[in-house]
């Protein structure tokens, strides 16, 4: 049994941030990532991104996720990272067991940052199991990860922002995205994105949805169908397409099982993606010195996972005893941060799954 | 509300018992439930069905049961399937006490009709290949003995007793049991109150509690068991193995995961059922030794139960003598599934002042108050 007082559970934006800002505060913890290279998400996003200059606007998901790599790496001496080691498990008494690179260990942790992201969400549709029905995020992971193309012709199916940059960077990457279907009558992701999409020839199909894959070993066929304004589907206005892989892009649910196993009280509130814990304004859960910040603990974006992580880390270290010498500046800067990056249009559902959630969270 | 008889808790226990009281022509039972069907401990149970114990009384029971069991889809005309499967129970003799138990026991279920045998390392290894036959010293063998799906099985109990009429009522509390001149008046759950001189605690890990609401103490607590599943392979393993020496038992399921469990000798008596990293390390140890194979597997999932244990280890069916018109059906002490069909039956002749099928008078709560020191059935894990 491995004895650490802080361990951070998930190496994307959330956890690196709030292990840099632990690291800041003179408190060592481990680091741990399923995956072989640290950065979450944003290792997979060629694009620019959006949001606001203080946390990276208009840069590469990708240069992001290497410049808050740097950070972390200038601590050697207190942040020790494990990669390719799952968490498998978190018990009451605050052990967490990890499967790295195949051997079971055990940690026991005083504090806990969980900042394990999301999952994608899936579709019900006969057929929906077939070899070549892929998640955006899986696409974006082969494409941009991996240097792999899923298929050749592909329908997209949603028209949030993650639909449609994924879309228009399977057409950079030479495959044929031969419809874009979105159940609700309006396209959910910013106008430029999709205006690109129509400029170089993607039908976009709103009202629509999937009725059925086609296919023996994989996807061959697939069949579309129009949609009224009650959601229901109009006999008679079946589509089918040829393609060889569907993506999937219909949003993102908070990944917190980890979270449930240790008995942490949950809330299903959907404007946050689904089931997440319920936390004060500091991001601490129902059980003492368990933190969550990032997506899992209510899907957002990059810039407010960012935030998000440097303060619960910043507070998860003080409660330890490793109080920030700047620390309750910091925390002040970035709780408005955070209320800045809410506020507008945008932020209108977020705002309202936080005060579902019980009021007064990062508010 | 008004009922002739109100049984606490749907798990197999109140389910058989309702699903018997119902089929002999009882009217207006009603069946609350705390949570919702099978969230008890028959939810979570290996749901092994076993006829090779060291009492008579145990393997009357379960010979009786397993006869249930055979023909249950047909008898509770069930549209699904409970998935009886019955490739026996191999249990392993890992000392020569244990070997020398075995072989009484063996002469004992022979006697009862049971078709269990005594048979050597060579021929365990026969039935189960991948069995560590260095870590036994024998076994005993019966090939009616199995496992059913606990979902199922109390779900087909449950279909055929609404069927004739049974009302059940989910997410309903008992909060409080009404008691006045030594009779019962009223049951109080949290939205309902049913008016009734009948009472059945069928609560499982929580009999004790429903005991005190009524004003009579039951000797029994609850302690927590853990079991976990693994990823399904093909088949590799007809029957459950089982080591009481070793603590432990393991079978492969129909869709071909692997089930299997064991006791922590140092467990509270409370009503925790959180799973812990320390049952994982153990399991994984025991198993390894007897079953090296299905050591490769991976675990998908984990979780615990209560056993409601009683003082002799051995279950409590029947009246209670301080309290008319309450019955008990608790204290199964790990093994309460297999014999619900009995536990259903047997009450049931008893509230009408029938003639029980099997004399279960040695099973009356009574035997607590007169003696103190009892032989224990050693045939658990
Ligand atoms: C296509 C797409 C485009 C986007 N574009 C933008 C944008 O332009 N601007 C913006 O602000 N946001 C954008 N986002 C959102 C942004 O990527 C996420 O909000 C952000 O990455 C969330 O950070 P996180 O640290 O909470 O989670 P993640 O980045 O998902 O990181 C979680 C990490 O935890 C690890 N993990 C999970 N479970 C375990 C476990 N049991 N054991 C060990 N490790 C585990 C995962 O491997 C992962 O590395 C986009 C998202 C997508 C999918
Ligand atoms: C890990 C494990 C493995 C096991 N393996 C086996 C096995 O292989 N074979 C076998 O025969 N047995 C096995 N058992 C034992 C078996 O599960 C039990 O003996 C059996 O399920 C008991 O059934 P029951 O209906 O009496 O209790 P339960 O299934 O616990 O049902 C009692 C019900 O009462 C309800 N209740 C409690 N309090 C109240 C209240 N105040 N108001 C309303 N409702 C209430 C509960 O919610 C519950 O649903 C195992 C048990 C465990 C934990």
């Amino acid at each position: 049994m491995i004895s650490k007082d802080l361990v951070i559970i998930g190496g994307g934006p959330a956890g690196l941030c709030a292990a840099r800002m632990a690291a800041e505060a003179g408190q060592s913890a481990i680091l741990i990532d399923r995956n072989a290279k640290l950065g979450g998400q944003l290792i997979k996003q060629t694009h620019m991104f959006f949001g606001s200059e203080k946390q990276y606007a208009k840069t590469r998901g990708i240069d992001i996720a290497k410049k808050l790599l740097d950070d972390v790496g200038s601590y050697p001496e207190l942040i020790e990272v494990w990669e390719d080691a799952t968490v498998v498990g978190l018990y009451p008494d605050k052990v967490i067991t990890v499967l790295k690179q195949e051997k079971y260990l055990k940690i026991q942790a005083k504090a806990i940052i969980v900042a394990t992201g999301a999952s994608e969400k899936v579709l019900a549709f006969e057929n929906n199991d077939l070899p070549g029905i892929y998640g955006a995020g899986a696409v974006q992971t082969l494409m941009n990860v991996y240097g792999v193309k899923p298929g050749n012709k592909i329908i997209m199916v949603g028209s949030g922002n993650i639909g449609l940059i994924v879309s228009y960077q399977l057409m950079q990457a030479g495959v044929e995205v031969v419809s874009l279907v979105e159940a609700s009558p309006n396209i959910g992701g910013y106008k430029v994105h999709a205006a690109k999409l129509r400029r170089y020839g993607v039908e976009i199909n709103t009202s629509c949805t999937i009725k059925k894959a086609i296919g023996k070993e994989a996807v061959e066929k697939v069949v579309t169908i129009k949609l009224d304004e009650n959601w229901n589907e109009i006999p008679g206005t079946e589509k089918t397409y040829e393609v060889d892989a569907i993506c999937i892009a219909v949003g993102l649910t908070p990944l917190t099982s980890l979270l449930s196993m240790i008995g942490c009280e949950m809330k299903y509130i959907s404007e946050l993606g689904g089931l997440v814990p319920v936390t004060n304004k500091y991001h601490e859960t129902s059980i003492d010195n368990i933190y969550v910040c990032g997506d899992s603990s209510g899907i957002e974006e990059a810039s407010s996972a960012i935030v998000e992580g440097y303060l619960t880390g910043l507070i998860a270290s003080s409660k330890l005893g490793k109080k920030h010498p700047k620390f309750a500046e910091l925390v002040d800067d970035f709780q408005s941060q955070l209320e800045n990056l809410r506020n507008g249009p945008f932020g209108a559902k977020i705002r309202q799954g936080l005060k579902k959630l019980g009021g007064s969270v990062d508010a | 509300m008004k009922a002739n008889y109100v049984i606490i808790g749907a798990g197999i226990s109140g389910c058989s018992i309702a699903y018997n009281l119902a089929a002999k022509g009882v009217k207006d039972i009603v069946v609350v439930e705390k949570d919702y069907l099978t969230s008890g401990s028959t939810g979570r149970c290996g749901a092994g069905i076993r006829q090779q114990w060291g009492t008579k009384m145990n393997c009357l029971l379960a010979k009786a049961s397993i006869e249930f069991f055979e023909t249950a889809q047909v008898t509770l005309e069930y549209d699904g399937d409970i998935e009886f499967k019955q490739e026996g129970y191999l249990i392993v003799a890992v000392d020569e006490e244990e070997d020398e138990q075995f072989a009484k026991n063996v002469e004992l279920q022979k006697c009862l009709g049971i078709p269990a045998k005594k048979i050597t390392k060579r021929e365990a290894r026969e039935i189960v290949p991948h069995l560590n036959t260095d870590a036994i010293v024998s076994a005993t063998f019966c090939s009616t003995d199995g496992h059913l799906n606990p979902f199922k099985m109390n779900d087909a109990y449950y279909k055929a007793a609404k069927r004739l009429g049974v009302k059940f009522f989910f997410n309903e509390a008992v909060k409080d049991i009404i008691v006045k001149n030594k009779k019962i008046e009223k049951v109080i759950t949290t939205n309902l109150e049913i008016e009734t001189n009948n009472v059945v605690n069928a609560a499982g890990g929580y009999a004790k509690e429903i005991g005190t609401m009524a004003g009579v103490d039951i000797p029994v607590y609850a302690e927590k068991h853990e079991i976990l599943v693994t990823e399904p392979i093909e088949k590799i393993q007809g029957p459950m193995v089982m080591s009481f020496g070793k603590n432990l038992y393991c079978q492969q399921v129909p869709h071909g995961s692997f089930v299997m469990g064991r006791t922590d000798p140092d467990v509270d008596h409370n009503h925790d059922i959180e799973s812990s990293w320390k049952f994982l390390d153990e399991m994984a140890k025991t198993l390894c030794e007897m079953l090296p194979l299905v050591g490769n597997l991976r675990v998908i999932r984990q979780w615990a139960g209560s056993y409601t244990m009683s003082p002799d280890r051995q279950p409590i069916i029947g009246d209670i003598e301080d309290l008319e018109g309450f019955y008990l059906a608790c204290g199964f002490s790990g093994h309460g599934f297999m014999f619900a069909p009995m536990t259903g039956l047997l009450l049931s002749e008893i509230i009408l002042n029938e003639k029980p099928t099997i004399d279960i008078s040695d099973l009356h709560v009574s035997r607590f108050k007169h003696q103190k020191e009892f032989v224990l059935e050693k045939s658990v894990v």
